[in-house]
């Protein structure tokens, strides 16, 4: 049993749950009827208007009503929102023991110990039916769920069904008001509307309690016999099904449970009782101490049942909801019913992996506690409480997205937790000893480890540690070490949340969620009132987690705050950017999209990424006060700054920040004395004169404003304030500005005026103003004060300013940042635009090559139908018995000196090395080369293609070989490894058997190579096109690929490139000899005759048709340039063949004679760019195919640079498929 | 063998460090309370044999002196060994009259020494002759990779099964399986894989777990991966150690990786190796590539 809250209170008679919210209403013994919420744990309303016990009380499934029935006859219909009883429906003439709601009409029922059950009208509030026949108290009735009948329990020893189908008709029937009121009073006593359907008897003292099965046709019942009855009926019997011993006291209540099939009871044996509704056995007994039960309740909807005894109530759910599950990566394995299921995050797909096994005993709370999975063995182990506590370890196998329904036989063992701790490593706890078994994944135990705090749970804590938890705290333990690596007192932790880089650690507690590093140091600890329930990490470091109803974030410095509220509760499982995943109470995957703007913006802050901030506060609406709260609370009020409108609180969050030219834009919106006041003080802590002198003014504070003139030295403006001063008749600012000044005659006019006439007099002399002080003495007369004797008088000037007006400098540090921030932020607008411009051209440029491999590809599929027949079965003799030399690697000599081994140790012999079994294997040069042997590659090079001159090839010889070995380091001091890399690595290769060697040139690098030929020839940089097609011709003898398919692409690729390579050496030699014209344009002619692609073609063309109509030789001209209007050039290009073609129709002559006809097909001699004409007689490079003249044989080939021309060879051998 | 373990492992962190080659770590973290006599003597055998990883060699041969105990003489002995190749012979002489005697020649860490110094020589059975019999984790790492070294992966097998019964999870065990996997081949290659990269989650990134990390995605065809972790190694070597006069030289076999690596990502950078061929003269790498070359000219001539 799950407790999920408890009351304390007078004796509970009467219970029940409000459909939708979490809301419990508990009628009590004194009378009073409590509504508490006991999600939230308090108390919400009390309704005290009953005397004497309430042992009945019901909330109706869609008002907001409550009935309510008393040992005081009364039947009370309350409004729990207005906190109202509506009206009283009385006519019962004893306690009245239950009332209930009928789900669909207006009607009450109520059970009495008048003996009577009576059904009410709530709407018209009238009694409609009075069901007699009970002959002792009735103790309950209630309505069927769905059909139109009642089932009561009386003390008389029987339970009864009552029909009430007519009562029914007679209400749905438009019979006026006034007909059912004489009717009803006709009925009160032994009418016709409800009939007793059936009496069961069987119980052998008073029935207590009946109840309907919710969808079956069963019946409950409980009695002061101790017995629980199960009955059965149907349109025409009912009978007697089953008992259920085992109270030791008065049953007081009994249902069907709403969902799973079993049984609740409860009695005065102080024990709730759980039966299997089909065994008809007990499951499970809990009992209390002290207080006996009375009453029970069953949530309509969710899993959640309440029961009433002596002080109290307690609300309570039989198993666990929460679905076992485990994260990895993108995929989610979770426990549901009786399988193993699988979710991908990313595609949302949900899927059924292997069944698990149904637990053995009926007994509750059996199913997967707990899921742990290691991703790379592909297992799983499943934690449930069978047997005091198990494991269940299971191998998904590789293929099984499967729904065989044949359950594995699982690797099983009895253990309070099991988890991964490495990839193939598991521990289980031994609680009795307080040890962790080591077991790998065939369940055999490796090591064993006593555990450092007695444990009742562990969990994973990063690999080869576990973090234990006891009652009262947690510490992360090394399995190797034996170390506790933290420790960190907590409340009770129930559930652990990793960080997605393991630095961080959640602990969830009931009521408490601790954050702490890795090393358990605390980082914050939060305190829930609702109960957590779960909660994940997103990739920002923020722990998102859930209560019963709400989703909640954490923020790293324990700043937290409500996402959204929840209905029901979820479990999350993951959270990826602004979506929750999570699993509900069902064991549906359910993703949930959030609004997380407010705890990344938070999150932003407390990293100080002002770019971040800022870019949120332009482009998103988060606002209000709480956020402006949280910035100045936090510091920030210069952020808070740019949400708010109000001046006033700008001007005040401007000062706060000391952001001055805000505050002085706001004072004078609001130009308001104080304000102004308050910037002069910000402003003059600040330094800004300016501003000081500017609040001063228009605050009119002339005295401040004269000080500051005086201290900055601004003796002008002082001036003018004494100017005005006088003008104002202020005659002590007149005379302070004097004063300042230094103006000694000011001040003697000032005082004259003001009628001092002996201070004057006495300024003047004392200043030395001899004339203005005898005139002064002459108008006082004798009057004349005295000055004091033996004192030198000095000249009282205002003291020179440090610094002459100015403000200070400022270190501009908020507001820098915070507008660096901003103009970064914009900038780094401009930059992405620019990229993605960039982009754009990028992405044409790929599509034009990609146009020109089309080309090519088709032009390969022609060649391929030409060629194909006659390669086929070319070279099957050559190197086919190099298979032979297979040598059985040396097994039989470490046989026999393992046998030795008992006393004498003797050394083994040396194994085969790799490259050794490699040049035993191989006939493809490549690989020859690869193990080092070169003399071998070089002699098949020599016999398949006729190659002698290896100079081109020795880099890549070098190559090959250094590309076969890697280099390990393994134990400290001692000698490297070198390791041989071996080719067409995949998962499925058995160890110990030698693959051959990587090579390091493949096909595809030679079709680019290809490609970036061809972009070069069209941009004219044919040295450079030439480099790299006779690169592909000097790679392709050490291309090894695995199909005969491209075995014939590579030998395609030999004859494409050969063209090209003949073709720009005659054009390269054509632009070396401008001397010779003739030979100019036989090698241009030649040119075109190369079989090129057609953007080639039109170049070679367009050249060939230049160079002939520069020489006169018109009619050769005319011919290419027909040639070329062929091909369908671009414009420009047609325009000039077109003029041509004109030119030379006129005047179709060559002057010089060239070595050309056209119209007889030749090819050329790759030596000597002579043209061959069908017929004469040629030899051929055996490797590239290119042809010569007769006395070229011997010679080194001029394409290809490689072969003998002439010589004998079988042909390229380049992929194993043709040697097998 | 189910060992049942005692009290905490007080040396564990210094071990891993060293068999992880977080040398430097290793030598820093070295001051530990509450050592016994054994342990001390272990513990300055790996602080110096750190200090002969990062080639630190005249450093131990100051520091140890007649007095110290035989572990440590022997671990002077390879230092020497090591630092100045001219001297070996009477070094190895040195080593032998060692090894003659009854008590130190059974010695655990005499025997490691010389089966390193007669590795170093390839006389792999004079190497076998001292270490077969094992009796550490380290001796039976050793005896692995000197099978390893003889291609025989069977013997090799064999050694790892008795580290594995008597301590599946050592460091040792799980590295000696992956040197293994890695000479084996085949599907044994991600086993090996996936031992570093246990490593890697579990302690801090060295340059040899890197590196090792490295040569497994090599072996699987994956170069593009080899060469970030390569890389990546290289600037952890700089980063690391930058006191030290070994870290001018770059980690030789992060070179020489590195070397096949670009061969194979088909961008060859001479670079690296006229790098490995300053620092590391000797490196098996740069003597392959030479012998290479006057292999090319000697088949040359058949066809002249």
């Amino acid at each position: 049993m799950l407790t999920k809250f408890e009351t304390k209170s007078n004796r509970v008679k009467g219970l029940t749950f409000h459909p939708k919210r979490p809301w419990i209403l508990a009628s009590l013994h004194s009378g009073v009827i409590q509504l508490w919420d006991y999600r939230m744990g308090t108390l919400i309303d009390r309704f005290d208007e009953h005397e004497g016990p309430v042992r009945g009380v019901h909330f109706h499934n869609s008002q907001p009503l409550f009935v309510s029935g008393g040992d005081d006859y009364k039947i009370k219909v309350w409004n729990h929102k207005t906190h109202r009883c509506l009206f009283t429906l009385l006519g019962h003439l004893d306690y009245i023991r239950t009332v209930q709601f009928h789900h669909e009409n207006p009607w009450i029922v109520s059970a009495s110990d008048d003996q009577t059950i009576r059904i009410w009208n709530w709407q018209s509030r009238t009694c409609i039916s009075v069901l007699t026949g009970h002959n002792h108290y009735v103790m309950c009735a209630s309505f069927h769920p769905k059909e139109d009948l009642v089932v009561s329990a009386s003390l008389d020893q029987t339970v009864r069904v009552w029909d009430i189908g007519s009562l029914k008709k007679k209400t749905v029937s438009p019979a006026d008001d006034l007909m059912r009121f004489t009717q009803m009073n006709s009925d009160l006593f032994g009418g016709v509307d409800a009939i007793v359907k059936y009496v069961l008897e069987g119980h052998d003292r008073g029935v207590n309690w009946a109840s309907f099965h919710p969808t079956l046709p069963l019946i409950v019942s409980g009695a002061d016999d101790r017995q629980v009855k199960l009955w059965r009926m149907n349109e025409t019997k009912a009978w007697e099904v089953d008992t259920l011993r085992g109270h030791m006291n008065n049953v007081s209540s009994v249902m069907f449970h709403a969902k799973q099939d079993i049984i609740v009871s409860n009695s005065e044996d102080k024990s709730i009782r759980v039966w299997d509704a089909t065994k008809r056995t007990g499951i499970q007994t809990f009992r209390r101490e002290h207080d006996r039960f009375w009453i029970l309740a069953v949530h309509p909807e969710i899993n959640l049942l309440a029961a009433g005894h002596d002080n109290g109530m307690i609300v309570f759910k039989l198993e666990r909801e929460r679905p076992a599950f485990a994260v990895s990566g993108d995929s989610l394995f979770y426990a549901k019913d009786r399988f193993l299921r699988y979710y991908e995050y990313s595609t949302q797909k949900d899927a059924q992996v292997i069944p698990i096994r149904r637990p053995g005993t009926p007994s509750l709370n059996q199913s997967p506690r707990t899921l742990s999975y290691s991703p790379t063995e592909n297992a799983v182990l499943i934690c449930s409480d069978v047997d005091g506590g198990s494991y269940e370890l299971y191998i998904i196998p590789k293929d099984s997205v499967g729904r065989s329904d044949v359950v594995q036989d699982a690797k099983r063992g009895t253990g309070g937790s099991a988890v991964f701790i490495a990839r193939n490593r598991f521990a289980v706890l031994e609680k009795s000893t307080s040890q962790v078994l080591v077991k790998n994944l065939k369940n055999e135990v490796v090591k064993k480890s006593s555990l450092p705090i007695p444990t009742d749970a562990i969990f994973y804590a990063g690999t080869g540690n576990l973090l234990c938890r006891s009652e009262d705290k947690v510490v992360i333990f090394d399995l190797q070490q034996r170390l506790v690596l933290g420790e960190l007192q907590t409340p009770f932790v129930r559930y652990v949340v990793w960080s997605n880089d393991m630095e961080n650690v959640a602990l969830l507690s009931k009521h408490t969620i601790i954050i702490a590093s890795k090393k358990l140091v605390l980082q914050c600890t939060l305190h829930e009132t609702i109960r957590v329930k779960s909660g994940a990490w997103d990739d920002n470091g923020v722990f998102i987690y859930t209560t019963l109803n709400h989703i909640k974030y954490c923020l790293p410095n324990g700043d937290s705050g409500i996402i959204r509220t929840l209905d029901v509760p979820i479990y999350i499982t993951k959270v990826s950017g602004n979506t929750i995943f999570c699993l509900d109470r069902d064991g549906k995957n359910r993703a949930i999209t959030i609004n997380a703007t407010e705890y990344i913006f938070k999150l932003a802050l407390l990293r100080k990424r002002y770019d971040h901030v800022m870019s949120m506060i332009k482009n998103s609406q988060l606002c209000g006060q709480a956020m402006i709260a949280y910035l100045q609370q936090k510091g920030f009020p210069e952020v808070a700054l740019h949400f708010v409108e109000d001046e006033r609180v700008r001007f005040n969050l401007a000062l706060e920040s000391g952001n001055i030219s805000v505050a002085v834009a706001s004072a004078t919106e609001i130009n308001e004395k104080e304000q102004w006041y308050r910037l002069g003080v910000e402003a003059l802590r600040q330094g800004n004169a300016g501003i000081v002198e500017f609040a001063y003014q228009q605050t009119k504070n002339f005295e401040r404003l004269s000080f500051l003139y005086l201290i900055t030295g601004k003796l002008d403006k002082l001036s003018k304030l004494m100017k005005i001063a006088e003008v104002k008749n202020n005659v002590m600012g007149q005379f302070h500005n004097a004063l300042y000044l230094g103006d000694v005659k000011e001040r003697v006019k000032i005082l004259e005026n003001a009628g001092h006439l002996p201070l004057a007099y006495i300024t003047a002399s004392v200043h030395g103003l001899t004339d203005t002080a005898e005139r002064l003495a002459t108008e006082l007369g004798d009057n004349v004060p005295s000055l004091p004797e033996g004192k030198t008088p000095s000249l009282l000037m205002p003291p020179s300013p440090v610094m002459c007006g100015g403000d200070w400098p400022l270190l501009r540090v908020m507001k820098g940042i915070f507008e660096g921030g901003l103009e970064s932020a914009a900038r780094g607008g401009a930059v992405d635009e620019d990229e993605e411009d960039v982009g754009g051209d990028w992405g044409e440029g790929l599509d034009m090559v990609d146009v020109d491999g089309m080309e090519n590809r088709d032009i390969e599929a022609i060649l391929a139908e030409a060629e194909g027949a006659e390669e086929d079965n070319d070279e099957e003799g050559g190197w086919g018995e190099l298979e032979g030399l297979d040598l059985p690697p040396e097994l039989d000599t470490p046989k026999a000196s393992a046998n030795a081994r008992s006393s004498v140790f003797v050394t083994p012999t040396q194994g085969m090395p790799v490259s050794h079994i490699w040049s035993q294997k191989s006939s493809l040069a490549a690989e020859q080369a690869a193990a080092g042997s070169f003399d071998t590659a070089m002699r098949l090079l020599n016999r398949q293609l006729g190659i002698k001159n290896f100079a081109p090839l020795k880099s890549m010889f070098i190559d090959l070989f250094s590309g076969s070995q890697s280099y390990l380091r393994a134990f400290s001091s001692s000698p490297v490894v070198p390791l041989a890399i071996e080719r067409g690595w995949s998962e499925s290769n058995s160890p110990n058997v030698r693959g051959p060697p990587a090579l390091v040139y493949d096909f595809s690098q030679q079709e680019e190579k290809l490609k970036s030929g061809y972009k070069a020839t069209t941009s004219g940089k044919l040295t450079e096109a030439l480099r790299l097609f006779l690169s592909i011709l000097h790679t392709i003898p050490l291309v090894v690929v695995e199909s005969r398919s491209e075995v014939d692409e590579v030998k395609e690729l030999v004859i494409i490139v050969k063209e090209y390579v003949l073709g720009l050496k005659m054009e390269l030699k054509r632009r070396e000899t401008k001397d010779d014209p003739v030979r100019q344009q036989e090698l241009a002619a030649y040119f075109t005759h190369c079989n090129l692609q057609l953007p080639h073609l039109r170049l070679a063309l367009f050249s060939a048709m230049g160079v002939c109509y520069k020489s006169k030789n018109l009619a050769t001209a005319y011919n290419f340039a027909k040639r070329l209007l062929e091909t369908n050039p671009v414009e420009s290009q047609a325009k000039t063949a077109r003029q041509i073609v004109q030119a030379a129709e006129r005047n179709m002559t060559d002057t010089t004679e060239l070595n050309y006809d056209f119209r007889n097909p030749f090819v050329i001699c790759g030596s000597t760019y002579v043209p061959i004409y069908r017929g004469q007689k040629d030899v051929s490079c055996p490797y590239c195919t290119a042809r010569f003249v007769p006395s070229q044989e011997g010679n080194i080939c001029g394409v290809c640079d490689l072969a003998v021309i002439g010589a004998d060879a079988s042909g390229l051998i380049c992929s194993p498929s043709q040697v097998r | 063998m189910a060992s049942m373990a005692a009290g905490p492992d007080h040396l564990f962190n210094l071990r891993n460090s060293f068999y992880l080659g977080a040398y430097q770590a290793a030598i820093n973290n070295s001051e530990i309370p509450n050592l016994s006599q054994e342990d001390i003597v272990e513990r300055d055998c790996l602080v110096h044999r750190s200090y002969i990883a990062l080639g630190s060699y005249q450093l131990v041969i100051n520091e140890i002196d007649e007095a110290s105990a035989t572990p440590l003489q022997a671990v002077k002995l390879l230092a020497m060994y090591l630092s100045s190749p001219e001297n070996k012979e009477s070094t190895i002489a040195s080593l032998r009259e060692w090894l003659a005697d009854p008590t130190a020649g059974s010695n655990a860490t005499v025997r490691l020494i010389a089966g390193t110094i007669f590795m170093h020589e390839e006389d792999y059975s004079e190497a076998l002759k001292h270490t077969h019999s094992g009796g550490t984790m380290d001796l039976h790492a050793l005896n692995v990779q000197i099978f390893i070294k003889m291609h025989r992966s069977d013997y090799a097998e064999k050694q790892l099964r008795v580290m594995q019964q008597f301590d599946e999870d050592h460091t040792l065990t799980q590295l000696a399986s992956a040197w293994l996997n890695l000479a084996v081949g085949g599907s044994k290659i991600q086993e090996a894989y996936l031992i570093f990269q246990d490593f890697s989650e579990k302690y801090p990134m060295t340059s040899l777990i890197l590196n090792s990390k490295a040569v497994c995605c090599m072996h699987m065809g994956n170069f593009e991966e080899a060469e970030t972790l390569l890389l990546d190694a290289l600037n952890k070597v700089s980063d690391d150690e930058p006191t030290l006069s070994y870290s001018d030289a770059k980690d030789p076999e992060t070179l020489a990786n590195l070397v096949v690596c670009s061969i194979h990502v088909g961008k060859p950078s001479p670079r690296y190796l006229s790098q490995l061929k300053l620092s590391h003269p000797e490196h098996v790498l740069v003597k392959r590539a030479a012998s290479a070359e006057d292999n090319f000219e000697r088949a040359l001539q058949s066809f002249a």
